[in-house]
C-alpha cells in the first residue's frame, strides 16, 4: 500500500518528489512545544534555546565541552579570562574574534524595543567584558563568581559586524556600549540576523513554530550529520506518534509510555532513552509555624518535627514508581540532584522504603493515625506522568496514617499560588545545566541576595551547617573544593528533609529505525543527536 | 434600517464591554503573567522588572483602563510571551482558521443537505434510516475521538494523508494559503473533514425536517398536482423553504468554527486562532485571551447582522414587514 501511495503522490506531485531527492539527508523532527523566536537572548524556554543551538554557539556547551572558548580561568577574584578558538567563521563567512564576545555581551544587556532579555540575569555581576587581545576576552565582575562560566552557557556569540559599532566598543550593563546602531527587533526577528557559528545554517522560520535548517560546511568542528533539518511541533501527544507512524516525521520527542508500548512490537520504529538532569521532588514547609494546607489535631505543623518528615519519605516505594508507573524510565533518587550529574556524590544510598518504620516514627512524634492531614499540591501536565505520581504518594501516604487531599492544578494555578506561598506540601521538578548545586542553593539556603542564595526556599528551611557549606561553595573557584562544598550542602539536605527526593527522570525520543539516537541529558533536541545507521 | 444597525452597534458595543471586564479580572484570578515568563532562577528583581516592563505592577483597574484606552484606538497591545502585537499574531493565523473553517462548512453544506432532503423525501426507505443512524452516530461521539479515528485510518494505517502541521502554503492577495497547492490540500483533508463531520450530521437533520414539514404543506399538493416536474418541485419550492433554518444555523456555525475549533486545531497542529487561544490561555498571555475574544464577540454580531440580512432576501414576508 505505501508503495503504490509513493507512485500516486510522485505522480501528481512531482515538484515534491524532485524536491525529496535533492535533500536526501533530510532529518525532520517534531518537538513537543514550538521555539518562540530565532533571536537567541530572548527565551530560556528549553524549544526555543534547542532551536537557537542549532545555529548560535556559547563559549562552551551544555554538556561543558569547550566550543568558541578553548579553556578559561579566574586570574584574580575579579578578572575571568577566556581563551577563544582561532580559524572560526560565522555563517556569513566574518571571522570570530574578541570583538564579537564583547558585541554579544552588550546585546545581551540591550533592552531591544525597550523589552529586557530574559536571559539577562546571567550577566548580573559581570561589570566589564574587555579584549586583551583578538582570542583573548577578560571578564570583569564586582567579586568572585565561579559559576559565571556556567552562566555563560546561555551567551550565545553574534557577529559584530551586524550592528554598527562606532569608534569604541566598551562594555556598560546597558548594552549601550557606544554602539550606534543594534539590528530591530523585527530585523532579529525576521531572521536577517540569525548569523551565528553553530553547526547548521538558518534557512527559514515561522511565527508557528517550524523551522528549516541546513548544514553549515565550514564548521569548525567535524561537520553536522544532516544536509538538512525541518523542525516542526506537535504539542498534543497522540498526534506526534501518529504523525512519526505516518511518515511524516523522523523523530519526535516526549512520547508517552502508552506510545511506547505501541512501539515495542513494530520493527520500523524504535526509542532511545537518555536519564535527565531533571528531578522531581517534594517540598515541605518545615519552617512555618502553620503551614498552609498542612492541619494536625493539636494545631501545630507536623512538618517541623524530622521525623514526620522522615516517615512521609520511608512510606514512599520508589522503586514501585520507577517500575510501575514510569515503565523503568526513570532513576530512584539519592538527593535533590541526579547522582550521575558531574559534582554529584555518586556513592550516597537510593533513598530508603520501609512503611514499618515510617509508622514507628509517627507513633514516636506522638501522631496517630489521622492526626495529620496534608493537601499535596501538583502542577497537572508538567511532568512525565506526574498526576498518577502525585496519586500513587496520596496512597502511600494514607497507608501510614495521613489524611492526603491531592490538589492537581493547571501550571498557571498552581504557579500563582507558589509565589504566594500558599502551597505548604507540593511537587516539583528542577533540572540544571549548571550541576547538581543550582537547585539546592535556590531551595533550601537562607535568603542571601549577595550571593544569590535562597531565591525559591518554599521550605522556609534555615540551617547554619548548610548556610554555611553553600556560602563557601559560591565563592570557590577550585572547582573540585566546589564540589565538596556542595556535596556537604546535599547530604545536610538529605539528613534535613526540607523536601522529599523522588526520582530522575529519562528522556525520550521515538523515531524511524534507520536512524540512532543518543540523547542528551537537559531534555533538548538536538538534530545531530540523530544519525543514519 | 440606520436606527436599527445603530441599535445594534450599539449592544454591540455593551457587550464587548462586558466581555473585556469578565475575560481581564478572570485571568487575574487565575494566574500571574510574571510567574509564567520567570525562570525558577530569576531573582525577586528580575521578577519586578519583568512586571513593571508588562505594566502588571499598576493598579488592576488602572491596568484595565489603559488597556481599554489602548483598544479604543485600535490598539490591541503586546502579547506577553510572544513580545509582539497581538493583532499581528491573530491576523496571522486567521487565514488558516478562515480556509479549514470554510471547507469544512461547505463539505457540510454539500454533503447533508442533499443527504437531508433525500432522507426526507424516502423517510421509510432503508436508505434513509442508515442515514440518520450513520449520523446520530457522527453527532454523538465527541469531535477529538473522531480525530483520533481519522488520524489512525487514513494517516497511520492507509499512509494516504498527513497527520498534522499545514504543508505548503502559498501566496494571493499577500496573505499565504494551504489551499492553493495539492500538498497544502492534502494537510487540509484530515481537520476539515473533522470538522465537517459535525456539519454534515446536523445540516442532514436539519434539512430533513425542514423537508417533512413542507412536504405536506397545501401549496406543495398544490403544485405536484398542477403537474409541475419533481426536480423543479424540490429546487423552487422545497430547497428555497427548508433554507431559512438553515442559513441562521450555518452563520452561527461559521463563527463557531472559526472561533473555537481548538480541539481539531490542536489535535492536528493545524496552526489557526484556535490553537493560538489555547497556548495563550495556558501562558495567562492576557492580551492576546482578551483581544481574541472581543473580536469572537464582534465576529459573531456580525454574522448575526448578515444573517438578519440574508433573512429577508430569502423571505418575501420578511423583507416587505413594514
Amino acid at each position: 500500500m505505501k508503495h503504490i501511495n509513493f507512485k500516486t503522490v510522485c505522480f501528481v506531485g512531482l515538484f515534491a518528489c524532485m524536491m525529496g531527492s535533492v535533500y536526501a539527508d533530510t532529518l525532520r523532527m517534531a518537538y513537543s512545544v514550538a521555539p518562540k523566536t530565532i533571536d537567541p537572548y530572548k527565551s530560556s524556554a528549553s524549544a526555543t534555546a534547542s532551536l537557537n543551538e542549532h545555529v548560535y554557539e556559547a563559549l562552551v556547551s551544555r554538556t561543558n565541552e569547550k566550543l568558541l572558548g578553548t579553556s578559561y580561568e579566574w586570574v584574580d577574584d575579579t578578572t575571568f579570562v577566556v581563551n577563544l578558538r582561532k580559524g572560526v567563521k560565522f555563517h556569513n563567512g566574518a571571522d570570530f574574534t574578541a570583538e564579537d564576545v564583547i558585541y554579544s555581551s552588550c546585546r545581551m544587556m540591550y533592552r531591544v524595543g525597550g523589552k529586557k532579555n530574559m536571559l539577562t540575569s546571567a550577566m548580573g555581576p559581570v561589570t566589564d567584558v574587555v579584549a586583551i587581545d583578538d582570542y583573548t576576552v577578560a571578564f570583569k565582575t564586582v567579586g568572585l563568581y565561579p559559576i559565571l562560566i556556567q552562566k555563560l552557557k546561555s551567551l550565545s556569540i553574534l557577529d559584530s559586524g551586524d550592528a554598527d559599532l562606532g569608534p569604541t566598543l566598551k562594555f556598560d550593563n546597558t548594552g549601550d556600549c557606544g554602539i550606534t546602531r543594534y539590528p530591530t527587533k523585527a530585523e532579529f526577528e525576521s531572521g536577517k540576523y540569525a548569523n551565528g557559528t553553530g553547526k547548521y545554517k538558518y534557512e527559514s522560520f515561522e511565527n508557528t513554530g517550524d523551522a528549516v535548517l541546513v548544514r553549515n560546511d565550514n564548521y569548525w568542528g567535524e561537520l553536522g550529520n544532516w544536509d538538512r533539518v525541518e523542525m516542526t511541533s506537535v504539542s498534543n501527544s497522540g498526534a506526534r506518534m501518529a504523525g512519526l507512524l505516518a511518515g511524516d516525521y523522523d523523530l519526535i520527542e516526549n512520547p508517552t509510555g502508552e506510545d511506547l508500548l505501541a512501539l515495542e512490537g513494530n520493527s520500523a520504529y524504535s526509542y532511545s532513552t537518555m536519564p535527565s538532569w531533571r528531578t522531581i521532588f517534594l517540598i515541605l514547609d518545615v519552617g512555618s509555624d502553620v503551614a498552609p494546607g498542612v492541619r494536625a489535631t493539636d494545631g501545630s505543623n507536623p512538618l517541623k518535627d524530622i521525623r514526620v518528615r522522615q516517615a512521609l519519605s520511608l512510606s514512599i516505594d520508589r522503586q514501585a514508581i520507577v517500575d510501575k508507573l514510569m515503565g523503568g524510565n526513570a532513576t530512584v533518587a539519592s538527593q535533590f540532584a541526579p547522582s550521575y550529574q558531574v559534582g554529584a556524590d555518586s556513592s550516597m544510598p537510593d533513598m530508603a522504603y520501609d512503611a514499618d518504620k515510617a509508622r514507628q516514627l509517627l507513633a514516636e512524634a506522638g501522631y496517630e493515625p489521622h492526626h495529620i492531614s496534608i493537601d499535596l499540591r501538583m502542577p497537572t501536565a508538567k511532568y512525565q506522568n506526574g498526576t498518577r505520581v502525585g496519586q500513587a504518594i496520596a496512597q502511600y501516604w494514607s497507608r501510614i496514617g495521613i489524611n492526603v487531599t491531592l490538589v492537581a492544578e493547571p501550571w498557571s494555578v498552581f504557579r500563582k499560588g507558589r509565589s504566594a506561598r500558599e502551597l505548604g506540601v507540593f511537587m516539583y521538578g528542577w533540572g540544571h545545566p549548571q550541576g547538581p548545586s543550582q537547585m539546592i542553593s535556590y531551595a533550601f539556603g537562607s535568603r542571601n541576595k549577595a550571593l544569590n542564595l535562597g531565591g525559591s526556599n518554599y521550605s522556609n528551611y534555615t540551617d547554619p551547617e548548610y548556610d554555611a557549606a553553600m556560602a563557601a561553595w559560591a565563592v570557590e573557584t577550585d572547582e573540585a573544593k566546589a564540589f565538596e562544598y556542595n556535596q556537604e550542602a546535599m547530604r545536610i539536605a538529605v539528613r534535613d528533609l526540607p523536601g522529599i527526593p523522588l526520582y530522575y527522570q529519562h528522556s525520550i525520543w521515538a523515531h524511524t529505525s534507520d536512524i540512532s539516537v543518543v540523547g542528551r541529558p537537559d531534555e533538548r533536541t538536538f538534530a545531530d543527536m540523530a544519525s543514519k545507521n | 434600517m440606520i436606527k436599527y444597525i445603530l441599535k445594534r452597534l450599539w449592544h454591540s458595543g455593551i457587550l464587548a464591554i462586558v466581555m473585556s471586564l469578565i475575560v481581564f479580572f478572570g485571568l487575574y484570578v487565575v494566574g500571574d503573567p510574571v510567574e509564567m515568563l520567570s525562570d525558577d532562577e530569576f531573582t525577586e528583581q528580575d521578577k519586578i522588572d519583568l512586571a513593571i516592563e508588562l505594566g502588571l505592577d499598576k493598579p488592576l483597574f488602572e491596568q484595565y483602563f489603559t488597556y481599554a484606552g489602548g483598544m479604543l484606538q485600535g490598539d490591541f497591545g503586546i502579547s506577553f510571551v510572544h513580545n509582539r502585537p497581538v493583532l499581528d499574531l491573530i491576523l496571522e493565523r486567521l487565514p488558516a482558521t478562515i480556509e479549514i473553517s470554510l471547507l469544512a462548512m461547505i463539505i457540510g453544506l454539500a454533503i447533508g443537505i442533499p443527504l437531508g432532503i433525500f432522507s426526507g423525501i424516502k423517510n421509510n426507505s432503508r436508505a434513509s434510516k442508515i442515514i440518520s443512524f450513520f449520523t446520530t452516530v457522527g453527532y454523538s461521539t465527541p469531535n477529538f475521538w473522531q480525530a483520533i479515528i481519522l488520524i489512525m485510518v487514513f494517516a497511520v494505517f492507509l499512509q494516504w494523508l498527513p497527520a498534522s502541521g499545514r504543508g505548503l502554503t502559498n501566496s494571493m492577495f499577500g496573505i499565504e494559503w494551504a489551499w492553493l497547492s495539492l500538498n497544502g490540500l492534502q494537510h487540509m483533508a484530515l481537520p476539515a473533514i473533522n470538522l465537517a463531520i459535525y456539519k454534515i450530521c446536523m445540516q442532514q437533520r436539519l434539512a430533513k425536517s425542514g423537508t417533512q414539514e413542507i412536504l405536506y404543506q397545501e401549496y406543495m399538493t398544490f403544485a405536484r398536482a398542477k403537474g409541475i416536474t419533481k426536480s423543479r418541485i424540490i429546487r423552487r419550492h422545497l430547497l428555497r423553504n427548508i433554507l431559512i433554518p438553515i442559513v441562521t444555523i450555518t452563520g452561527l456555525e461559521i463563527g463557531g468554527l472559526i472561533a473555537f475549533s481548538t480541539v481539531t486545531e490542536t489535535i492536528f497542529s493545524w496552526p489557526g486562532i484556535g490553537k493560538l487561544l489555547l497556548d495563550s490561555i495556558h501562558m495567562i498571555d492576557r492580551p492576546v485571551v482578551v483581544a481574541y475574544l472581543i473580536l469572537i464577540t464582534m465576529m459573531f454580531v456580525f454574522i448575526n447582522f448578515v444573517v438578519d440580512v440574508m433573512y429577508a432576501f430569502l423571505d418575501p414576508r420578511i423583507r416587505h414587514q413594514k
